[in-house]
């Protein structure tokens, strides 16, 4: 009876429902679209990060990446290859890296090199999607280079033209050879950009007198933010003189940028549901405060006050539970259109770099559980909360007082 | 044992920093089958002593007993379910739940006692029947005359059989040929029901149709005749 009284009452002043309806389903709707979009920079620094150059893992012997120290290498084993054999690693990529001087015609500039086999880079990396001319390194190709784009402009190179890399070899020697331009990536990293070429691992163990030796694994694993309890997984497994470095231990301004994210969305929550609260206080308060002698009469007609707090309480839970349905299928709806189309701002916009990892001048949504689910959850209790407190407030009348109110 | 009973009732309101004596050491018996009317001007306390009898207010001195239930001690629970089961009230403006269609109205406090569906769907059709109000079941409030409505009201007063109808200035928003009507409907069920009603008015109509008046003046009984 009590439900069928609540459900009544909300449509008895339609416009006022619709509006109140309204402020719910579009304050939950952008709430869910903003921090989806919010995921998607996230992400996009994430990714630029991790899946354009470091890999959500690397494996390297101890102390390797605190100075690049070209002696500090090691050979791929079959015990190393088990270790990583797990359904969370979904590609392993061996890389030998190296620091020279690249030089074409009267131009020349210091580069790092970065030796791998492509087939397994495209599963750890995608700087094959960040091609602008030219095309990728293949399997079998012995004299190939991708080169960054600034690197590119810099060296005055297209792609069919060679250059010369020079460096010191592992033996003592100056190690140099001609290398062909491939492909120009750009994926917006300055760094990457500016001073990374990829070349094929046989390569450049070639020229650093380095046959079979490696400097370090690069992993890609099913999800990034899991990385580091898969880090802590793995290393007993290792030889003692490696270790397993998570992304989040090569790039610490990047974990404390998505660790920030939960605080900032919280954040983003609280304020915009305080001030959608608020007006739904504002509206059962109303609805509640000119029904004043109705409460009155009902209770003179026995209903008890509890009854009068329920009934009141079911109003706004209706009203929420529907807001929040409308409001998530609204906003699940524009996340996934700015998850598949999004928004480009090139035009406008230049990439930042920030913290190790880009943000793409792009709006882009990315559709996550919790984008969702939390401001659903926030808008039930919102709901509840200004519901309770005219529901409670009627409950206290005095029926001889309410029953006298115009 | 009387119905009602009231000994040495007061009811003083604050009002600022000053006290009203709304009812001052009022005493009455009613008895079960009775027809009273709580007469008087304006301000002569009717309304107050209507509110205390339907425990909808409780006494700031003196005793109330209500079929047997002693008002003045009993707790807000326990006032509430002396109004769901001993009480029905009709109001001057029939305050009927506007959501709700004539006959859910009726139903409303035999939903409030959980009878079943089917027995107080019964209960209120007879009601309707005896009240001339066939065909408008499903008639919402707003769809209804004034003297609909109030019959109506009737009908949810009378519907859970309470001990007492408490009626307050029940005429006062209809014409003289609808109060009549609605008079000696009132009237029929007092004698063919023996329900008991007690009615606070200055309408002269009401006073003339009833059996017992009270008369009081300042708070204070000025007859009983």
């Amino acid at each position: 009876m009590l439900y069928q009284l609540a459900l009544r009452n909300i449509w008895r002043n339609r416009r006022r429902t619709l509006l109140t309806l309204s402020a719910m389903i579009i304050s939950s709707a952008l709430l869910i679209l903003a921090l989806g979009i919010f995921s998607g920079m996230l992400r996009d620094m994430l990714v630029s990060a991790t899946e354009q150059y470091y890999g959500h893992l690397v494996v390297n012997s101890s102390g390797y990446q605190d100075d690049r120290d070209m002696f500090r290498h090691f050979e791929m084993s079959p015990d190393l290859e088990d270790v990583f054999k797990q359904d969370e690693i979904i590609g392993a990529s061996q890389r030998l890296r190296g620091f020279g001087l690249l030089s074409h015609e009267e131009e020349s500039a210091p580069s790092e090199v970065l030796g791998i086999l492509p087939s397994q880079e495209k599963n750890v990396t995608n700087l094959q999607d960040s091609l602008i001319s030219g095309k990728y390194l293949t399997p079998d190709d012995r004299g190939g280079a991708v080169i960054g784009a600034g690197l590119a402009r810099r060296l005055h190179v297209v792609p069919g033209d060679q250059l010369v890399f020079v460096t010191q070899s592992a033996d003592g020697s100056i190690g140099n050879d001609l290398i062909e331009v491939r492909g120009v990536f750009s994926t917006g990293d300055v760094g990457h950009d500016n001073g990374l070429i990829l070349v094929p691992l046989v390569w450049l163990q070639r020229v650093l007198v380095l046959p079979g030796k490696i400097h370090e694994i690069a992993l890609r694993t099913d999800d990034p933010l899991n990385a580091a309890e898969l880090a802590s997984q793995y290393r007993p497994a290792l030889p003692e003189n490696m270790e397993i470095l998570d992304w989040g231990e090569m790039l610490p301004e990047m974990a404390e940028v998505v660790a920030s994210y939960d605080v900032s969305r919280m954040i983003i929550v609280t304020i915009l549901y305080i001030a959608t609260g608020l007006g739904i206080l504002n509206t059962f308060f109303m609805a509640v405060m000119e029904r004043t002698r109705e409460f009155g009469v009902l209770m003179a007609l026995g209903m008890r006050p509890g009854q009068i707090r329920t009934m009141i309480l079911l109003e706004t839970t209706v009203m929420g539970s529907l807001g929040l349905m409308c409001g998530a299928f609204l906003g699940v709806l524009l996340s996934l259109y700015m998850a598949i189309v999004g928004v480009d701002l090139s035009g406008t916009l230049t990439p930042i770099t920030y913290a190790g990892g880009t943000i793409l001048p792009r709006l882009h949504a990315v559709i996550e559980p919790g984008n969702i689910v939390i401001p659903s959850v926030c808008l039930l209790i919102v709901s509840l909360l200004a519901g309770f407190l005219p529901a409670n407030r009627a409950a206290k009348m005095q029926p001889v007082v309410a029953i006298r109110k115009d | 044992m009387a119905l009602i009973s009231l000994k040495s009732v007061t009811k003083i309101y604050p009002l600022g920093h000053q006290e009203v004596v709304a009812v001052d050491e009022f005493s009455l018996s009613i008895d079960a089958g009775e027809f009273v009317v709580l007469a008087g001007p304006s301000g002569s306390g009717k309304t107050t002593l209507l509110n205390m009898i339907g425990c909808l207010d409780q006494p700031t001195r003196g005793e109330i007993w209500l079929d047997g239930h002693d008002i003045g001690c009993a707790s807000q629970k326990e006032l509430s379910d002396l109004r769901l089961r001993k009480v029905g009230f009709i109001f001057q403006d029939y305050n009927l739940i506007p959501v709700l269609t004539a006959a859910e109205n009726a139903e409303f406090t035999l939903m409030l006692q959980q009878v079943e569906k089917k027995q107080r769907r019964k209960r209120v059709l007879d009601l309707f029947s005896a009240l001339g109000l066939d065909g408008l079941e499903n008639r919402k409030p707003s769809d209804l005359s004034g003297g609909q409505q109030q019959r109506v009201a009737i009908a949810r007063a009378m519907a859970s059989g309470p001990a007492v109808i408490l009626a307050d200035e029940p005429t006062a928003s209809l014409d003289s040929q609808t109060s009549e009507e609605l008079l000696l409907l009132m009237q029929k069920l007092n004698e063919e029901q023996g329900a008991t009603f007690v009615f606070s008015s200055h309408d002269p109509l009401v006073i003339s149709h009833a059996k017992r008046v009270v008369r009081l003046r300042d708070g204070r009984l000025e007859s009983d005749q």
